[in-house]
């Protein structure tokens, strides 16, 4: 599914973000990414979307070569991989429910699609009673939920998760995890990175610690090293 | 699946005027204000350019011909005359008519009309006024009646209109290269201001445009609002500018008339004759500031 071949990411000649990354995902993983602030986490992310161009080496997505990937094939990947980040990133002005058909909007999605998509998603991740409501009229949890839907609309293969609990005490933070757990056992394959120590013991999965830009560990089922 | 994306550029693009409706009252003020300094110059352009004409069209050479010369005679040197080549036309004025003419044209002082009384008879010679073909022509036929042989012939007026006509087409020039720099500092302050203000309008959307990215929207579709809106600018600021500038041009029109008096200078009229080179130009030339402020403000605050 996700190949990283002797990946190299450098921000200038000295400030090395990703050093010799070697990594294989597996199609409906379920993989953590852990390591301390600062260690190449987000960076492995961006390349993963192409937000970031990489220095040397190759990255393959589900057989495609995005290693040098074309500016115009970018959206075509960022609709395959579902993407949440830490701070929800959600339209202040716009509904739950708005926030939500953005995502296809934006893609050309015709009103039919959206009207189904939608709030079929918002069933999924537990909203469907909240369509109306604005962002700051839900909690920080409910806004990280509607992150996943919005991620969820393009039904991609992968799921990236940048931090997703790091803004959510541990009730909230303990229902996202479950939420991603059940998007996983749809068979979509689910990357989160974290420095939560006590989620990544709870989930008992693959675990994969970065340190310094370099892979330094990479277990099965693994915990929480650092 | 284009039409759908094109419909909702339009939509996202009305909605972004909208919601910043003061930021797009600004663009849309300063773009009037451009335009009405690029029309004013315009029309001063256009002011010198109809002066020039309409004092090339009155030039014209004058032959006096001797007090006792006969009507016939007079008529057979006009047609000698009109068959020159770089004539136009003869026109013959009589003692009589110069009288009348003089006495017309003086009525109002006094001291000639008594002295013109006192001589008791007509000073006036008769004259032929001889046109030129055009204006380039008045010299080549100056040299000709220079050269004309007859002993009708009193005194010749050449004037040197040539020197006269090429100062006014030197100031109309340096008038028109002021204009020329004028406008483009304008242009330049414009897509400035523009500039900055699309550049504020694009910090306002980094949010809006990071999310477009991330759920992967085309470049093309996350600029196309953006053009959209540099069109809707431009066509608001040409329909505001036409309005204003007509108004302006009406206002103008008898103050042009009374100051060119004997000229036919209609700046309505030419306006009206020229509305689409005009206004067209104007609209590509604003659309196109707009659209590339957008463009590359996207580019250098949003990397799209």
């Amino acid at each position: 599914m996700i190949r990283f071949v002797n990946v190299k990411k450098l921000y200038s000649h000295d400030v090395v973000a990703l050093n010799n990354v070697n990594l294989h995902i597996k199609p409906g993983e379920f993989v953590s990414i852990v390591g301390q602030s600062g260690t190449g986490k987000t960076t492995l992310v961006k390349t993963l979307i192409s937000e970031e161009k990489i220095d040397g080496g190759r990255i393959v997505v589900g057989g495609w070569d995005i290693t040098r990937i074309k500016r115009s094939e970018v959206p075509v990947l960022r609709r395959q991989i579902g993407v949440i980040f830490q701070d929800f990133k959600l339209l202040p002005k716009k509904t739950l429910l708005e926030n939500v058909a953005f995502a296809l909007q934006v893609c050309g999605s015709g009103r039919k699609k959206i009207n189904t998509i939608a709030p079929h998603v918002m069933r999924i991740v537990n909203l469907e009673d909240k369509l109306a409501r604005y962002p700051f009229e839900v909690s920080g949890g409910e806004q990280q939920r509607v992150a996943i839907a919005r991620a969820l609309v393009h039904r991609p293969k992968i799921l990236l998760a940048d931090e997703p609990t790091g803004n959510l005490d541990s009730i909230n933070a303990n229902e996202i995890i479950d939420l991603l757990l059940r998007i996983n056992k749809f068979g979509t394959t689910v990357i989160l990175v974290t420095h939560n120590r006590e989620i990544v013991n709870r989930l008992r999965r693959r675990v994969i610690t970065i340190e310094n830009g370099q892979i330094v560990s990479d277990q099965a089922v693994g915990k929480y090293l650092l | 699946m284009l039409f759908i994306s094109l419909l909702r550029a339009v939509k996202f693009s009305l909605q972004d005027i909208i919601r910043n409706i003061w930021l797009s009252l600004v663009i849309i003020i300063i773009l009037i204000l451009a335009l009405f300094s690029i029309n004013l110059l315009y029309t001063v352009k256009v002011i010198g350019q109809a002066t020039v004409s309409a004092v090339k069209e009155k030039i014209d050479v004058s032959l006096f011909l001797k007090n006792d010369a006969t009507e016939e005679e007079i008529l057979a040197l006009s047609q000698r005359l009109k068959s020159l080549p770089g004539v136009k036309n003869v026109d013959y004025i009589s003692k009589d008519k110069a009288l009348a003419a003089f006495t017309d044209k003086h009525q109002d002082n006094q001291e000639i009309i008594d002295a013109l009384k006192q001589l008791k008879r007509n000073p006036l010679s008769p004259t032929l006024i001889i046109k030129p073909n055009s204006f380039e022509s008045i010299d080549d036929l100056s040299k000709r009646l220079d050269a004309l042989d007859s002993p009708l012939i009193e005194s010749r007026n050449f004037a040197n209109y040539k020197l006269m006509l090429q100062k006014i087409d030197s100031i109309t020039a340096k008038v028109a290269e002021a204009g020329l720099l004028i406008s483009l500092i304008f242009a330049v302050i414009t897509i400035l201001v523009v500039y900055n203000s699309v550049r504020v309008a694009t910090y306002t959307h980094r949010r809006e445009i990071a999310i477009m990215r991330l759920v992967g929207a085309s470049s093309w579709f996350i600029k196309l609002p953006f053009v959209f809106s540099g069109l809707i600018y431009a066509l608001v600021s040409l329909g505001a500018i036409v309005a204003v500038y007509f108004l302006f041009l009406t206002v103008l029109q008898p103050y042009l008339e009374a100051f060119f008096v004997g000229y036919n200078i209609n700046l309505l009229e030419h306006y009206r004759e020229n509305f689409f080179t005009i206004f067209a130009t104007q609209f590509v030339a604003a659309a196109l500031v707009n659209i590339i402020a957008s463009l590359s403000a996207l580019r250098v605050y949003s990397k799209i």
